[in-house]
């Protein structure tokens, strides 16, 4: 019963012997008006579009498209690397460097034009196609060897039968065929099914392999899938080289020279100090700070006297190399105690809680420190107890250089949050979680941190210029922070800790007209919050109570 | 229409393998006149000085900008000349049949090595009749004026020096008239024999021949452009010469045929087809050139040491500066994109106008390289400009009247070439 039935017609077929017959074929079907036409050729054949009358292909255009789109991908990715997703200046470049970008460019603009040219030819073609039914043509075969063939397909729009066999029948053919369904099985093979059920079998292994991993412990040590990115051959901070003759393996800057863009010639900035002030008062000191951090100073030629009162002061002092010498105050450096000419009894106070307040720790700290330089330094005066502290003397800046803005406080607080809370506490009450611990496990040593909310802190008794020196340089226990934080965020720290002191002393009046109704009802609410919450335990410990009593 | 149609080839005598008499008449004007412009060109170029030096001073500037005009127009000529003798080598190296309609003209281009190396004797009289007049190596004082290390100087100077130098430039000559000559003498026999022995000859030579010239342009371009800044060097500079010059050659034929075929001359023969080619390799050649030199750029810019990045410095700052982007969009963008289209290249017209549009941005090219290299590093002024614009029109019309004059003792077209055929036929798929 199948037999008879029709089959469908895909189109029509003819055989051809040579380029030459199949070509005015070609013509002569063009002329006519038929335009899904296709040929089938062993080999390119010269001028066989414009014989079918195929239009030229919109394919240059793909590519053109294609390229286009690999170029704006290559330079808004390295734009986008560069310069504002991870900023990172390479081979002293500017982060957007159109010249260092071209290569990448180029290249990604080859190969989207590629891509473009190779599967836009496939979407136009209508690829991949595993079947055509020409094939089911026996004499189809010879198209790779020595025939050629014209196909008009049913899809034409002037598509007769019988027109087309005429017409195809006319040209100079021995063969002309109908082409017809394929109805063999198009039903996979079994074979397939089990060879992709295998692939994906054993695709899966590694993933369990990984899976298990995740979850087991091992023994053996671990596996280096890339050893050379696991122990790569670069050093880290602090490790040692046997390259250089110094043995370090972080070079330090080459002298006379400032890295790029950690130019900075305002001592004022980097030291909190008034250096006009300074200058008036104390000239060796202020040049001395100022050859330290200047990088631009040059002396005309140094006195003799003074280079001898660096000589002593670098004797005298620990050998860190960051912040100005002088205003160095450090009591737990046992070189520097060793060579204190004067041991104050004020030590000890360190230990206990009450040393917290910097004015009673402060001057006997900071008079080793101006004896020193008197040892070499005759002209500063002999010491004596009745002398006031140079930390006090300092003319210290009065007013934070920083523009104090939003953005400069958040800044002060993100720093203030890493460096200084863990022991000042985020409220900067002293109480940091380090504090905490040391407390807890009743450490001998441990000396209270600072609250920083005491009068003899705030800004008429300790100058913004002082608090800076202190987070640079430090103060008993606590270490300078110079080398950590960047100038910059030093300030915006001592800005955030004057906010965080007028927090807690600020009245109602100081806020905005607008945002204190606000504000009150928050206070309210809070309050209210923990008036409950005190009910609560209140009534809590009472029903415990009452319990017991009960018991 | 005629896809496949085997080509009727006209016989070997047929006017349309003449060179046209309206062109043949051109010959002594324009040997003669290309003669006088070239001269004054170069005189006036010489003339310039900066008013504020002694006379003595004033002399040696102008005589220094003149040379350097004078070495730009050769350079440029030059690099047309030997382009033409490569665009022959490959052809034959890699035995290609669509070009042989458009080879006779390249054929007759190449064999112009041998009146430039007359036109390069002013050059090597410079080294020995003057003193640093061209090329400051040639100073004794030099080094010591420059601070450059002596060590280094000693050893420059033994690559630098005008006997060496001389015998170098006699040398390629001598290499390139003899390839020249080889490939145009059995070209030219052809045209009476027809014998498919000879195309098998040269093609069995053009091989060793490549070898050769790749050797001595890169040379001759590191001998006469590079080392007019004597400490400076770049591996790529052969090249980056080698791509103007070969782009200038398939301009030049491009601007040839288009002319020929308008005058009358084988009108049949190149069709549609060969200036598809011709636009193909432009806008190729194109492209070519701005790797090649960018590619130099970036890795001098990139690496920015000091030794290296001095010619590029004096290149990027004031007037120069301008020069270099106008190359980028001049000789770059605007050909790159204006060549890209296949409806452009198919239409000669527009192929002939894109060649001679290239023709003139390879000038700026060859001008870019040498100019700034002058001891004042200044384009002369406008009097220094037109100097150069006519001392490069006058020789290169000097050259075409000679080219002309060898046009019109031989064919148009490699007449009895055994796949004449093949070209005419020739179709893009």
């Amino acid at each position: 019963m199948s037999e008879k039935k029709e089959k469908t017609v895909h189109g029509v077929i003819a055989e051809y012997t040579s380029v030459d017959t199949l070509m005015a074929a070609c013509r002569r079907v063009r002329d006519a008006g038929y335009e899904k036409t296709d040929a089938f050729t062993p080999f390119p054949v010269h001028g066989i579009d414009k014989a079918l009358g195929i239009k030229p292909t919109i394919l240059p255009w793909i590519v053109l498209g294609a390229g286009l789109t690999g170029t704006a991908t290559a330079m808004a990715m390295q734009i986008w690397m560069n310069a504002i997703d991870y900023p990172y200046i390479i081979s002293g470049k500017p982060f957007i460097s159109l010249p260092a970008f071209m290569p990448v460019a180029f290249e990604l603009t080859v190969l989207f034009s590629s891509f473009g040219a190779f599967f836009g030819m496939w979407a136009l073609n209508g690829l991949p196609k595993f079947s055509n039914p020409v094939f089911t043509d026996p004499r189809f075969d010879r198209v790779t060897d020595d025939r050629f063939f014209l196909y008009i397909d049913s899809k034409d729009e002037q598509f007769q039968r019988a027109d087309v066999e005429k017409i195809l029948g006319d040209t100079e053919t021995d063969y002309v065929q109908t082409v017809v369904e394929d109805e063999s099985s198009d039903k996979v093979p079994k074979p397939f099914f089990m060879m992709w059920g295998l692939v994906a079998g054993l695709s899966i292994i590694p993933l369990l392999v990984v899976l298990k991993m995740r979850v087991s412990h091992s023994s053996q040590p671990r596996f280096h899938v890339f050893y050379d990115m696991d122990f790569s051959p670069a050093k880290e901070a602090q490790q040692y080289s046997t390259l250089f003759r110094d043995g370090r393996a972080m070079r330090p800057d080459v002298a006379g020279t400032v890295a790029r863009g950690e130019m900075q010639a305002d001592v004022d900035f980097m030291t909190g100090i008034d250096m006009s002030a300074l200058t008036a008062i104390d000239q060796p000191r202020a040049e001395r700070l100022v050859r330290r951090f200047n990088p631009l100073y040059q002396s005309d030629a140094p006195p003799a006297q003074e280079a001898k009162s660096e000589a002593g002061t670098q004797a005298g002092k620990s050998d860190d190399g960051d912040g100005p010498q002088d205003a160095k105050v450090d009591v737990a450096d046992e070189d520097a105690s060793e060579n204190k000419p004067v041991q104050p009894a004020a030590e000890p106070s360190a230990a206990e809680p009450s040393a917290a307040e910097p004015s009673a720790a402060e001057p006997s700290a900071a008079e080793p420190s101006a004896a020193e330089p008197s040892a070499a330094e005759p002209s500063d005066g002999e010491p004596s107890d009745g002398e006031p502290s140079i930390m006090d003397t300092t003319p210290w800046l009065d007013k934070n250089p920083l523009v104090l803005d939003e953005k400069t406080l958040a800044n002060g607080r993100k720093n203030f949050g890493i460096y200084c809370s863990v022991c000042h506490g985020m409220s900067g009450y002293g109480n940091g979680l380090v504090n905490e611990r040391a407390r807890k496990i009743v450490a001998q040593t441990w000396v209270q941190p600072s609250s920083l909310h005491q009068d003899t802190l705030y800004a008429d008794k300790y100058p913004d210029g002082k608090l800076f020196s202190t987070i640079s340089n430090g103060v008993r226990k606590m270490a300078g922070y110079s080398g950590q934080i960047k100038t910059r965020d030093r300030w915006a720290i001592v800005a955030y800790v004057r906010a965080l002191q007028l927090s807690q002393n600020a009245s109602i009046d100081q806020i905005d007209e607008a945002q204190r109704e606000g504000i009150l009802k928050e206070q309210a609410d809070a309050k209210k919050v923990l008036k409950e919450k005190a009910a609560a335990e209140a009534a809590k410990t009472k029903a415990a109570e009452a319990a017991k009593d009960a018991a | 229409m005629s896809e496949h149609s085997a080509p009727a080839l006209k016989s070997a005598d047929d006017p349309a393998f003449m060179l046209p008499a309206s062109l043949a008449a051109l010959r002594l004007p324009l040997c003669v006149g290309g003669l006088f412009v070239m001269l004054l060109g170069w005189w006036l170029a010489s003339g310039v000085g900066s008013d504020d030096l002694s006379e003595v001073e004033a002399a040696h500037i102008g005589a220094n900008f003149g040379m350097s005009v004078y070495l730009t127009a050769a350079v440029y000529c030059m690099t047309i000349v030997l382009g033409s003798l490569f665009f022959v080598l490959i052809q034959h190296l890699v035995r290609a049949g669509w070009s042989i309609v458009v080879r006779r003209i390249a054929e007759l281009v190449m064999v112009m090595v041998i009146p430039m190396g007359i036109l390069f004797i002013p050059i090597i009289g410079s080294l020995w009749m003057g003193d640093g007049t061209l090329y400051r190596w040639d100073n004794a004082q030099y080094a010591a004026e420059h601070g450059f290390p002596e060590a280094v100087w000693t050893e420059k100077i033994r690559w630098l020096n005008q006997e060496w130098f001389t015998a170098r430039t006699v040398g390629y000559f001598a290499v390139w008239t003899m390839l020249a000559l080889f490939f145009f003498k059995n070209s030219v026999r052809q045209d009476q024999t027809g014998e498919k022995a000879i195309t098998d000859k040269m093609q069995y030579w053009s091989g060793p021949a490549v070898m050769l010239f790749a050797a001595t342009t890169t040379f001759a371009a590191f001998d006469w452009v590079m080392s007019l800044a004597p400490m400076w060097f770049s591996t790529m500079f052969g090249v980056y010469l080698f791509a103007g010059s070969i782009l200038g050659a398939h301009c030049l034929l491009a601007v040839a045929s288009y002319v020929l075929q308008k005058t009358g001359a084988m009108r049949d023969e190149v069709t549609v087809e060969h200036y598809h080619d011709l636009g193909k390799l432009i806008f190729g050649f194109v492209f070519f050139w701005t790797y090649i030199s960018f590619s130099q750029y970036l890795l001098i810019w990139y690496g920015n040491i000091p030794e290296e990045t001095e010619w590029f410095y004096v290149r990027q700052v004031g007037t120069w500066g301008g020069v270099a982007l106008a190359l980028i969009f001049f000789h770059w963008m605007l050909p790159f994109v204006g060549t890209m289209s296949r409806h452009v290249r198919r239409k000669p017209g527009l192929v002939c106008a894109w060649g001679a549009y290239l023709l003139v941005m390879h000038y700026v090219d060859v001008y870019f390289m040498i100019m700034p290299s002058v001891e004042e590093g200044s384009a002369g002024g406008l009097v220094g400009v037109i100097a150069s614009i006519l001392c490069v029109v006058g020789m290169a019309s000097l050259l075409t009247g000679l080219v002309l004059g060898l046009a019109q003792q031989n064919k148009v077209v490699a007449v009895r070439d055994p796949r004449l055929g093949e070209s005419i036929a020739f179709e893009n798929i």
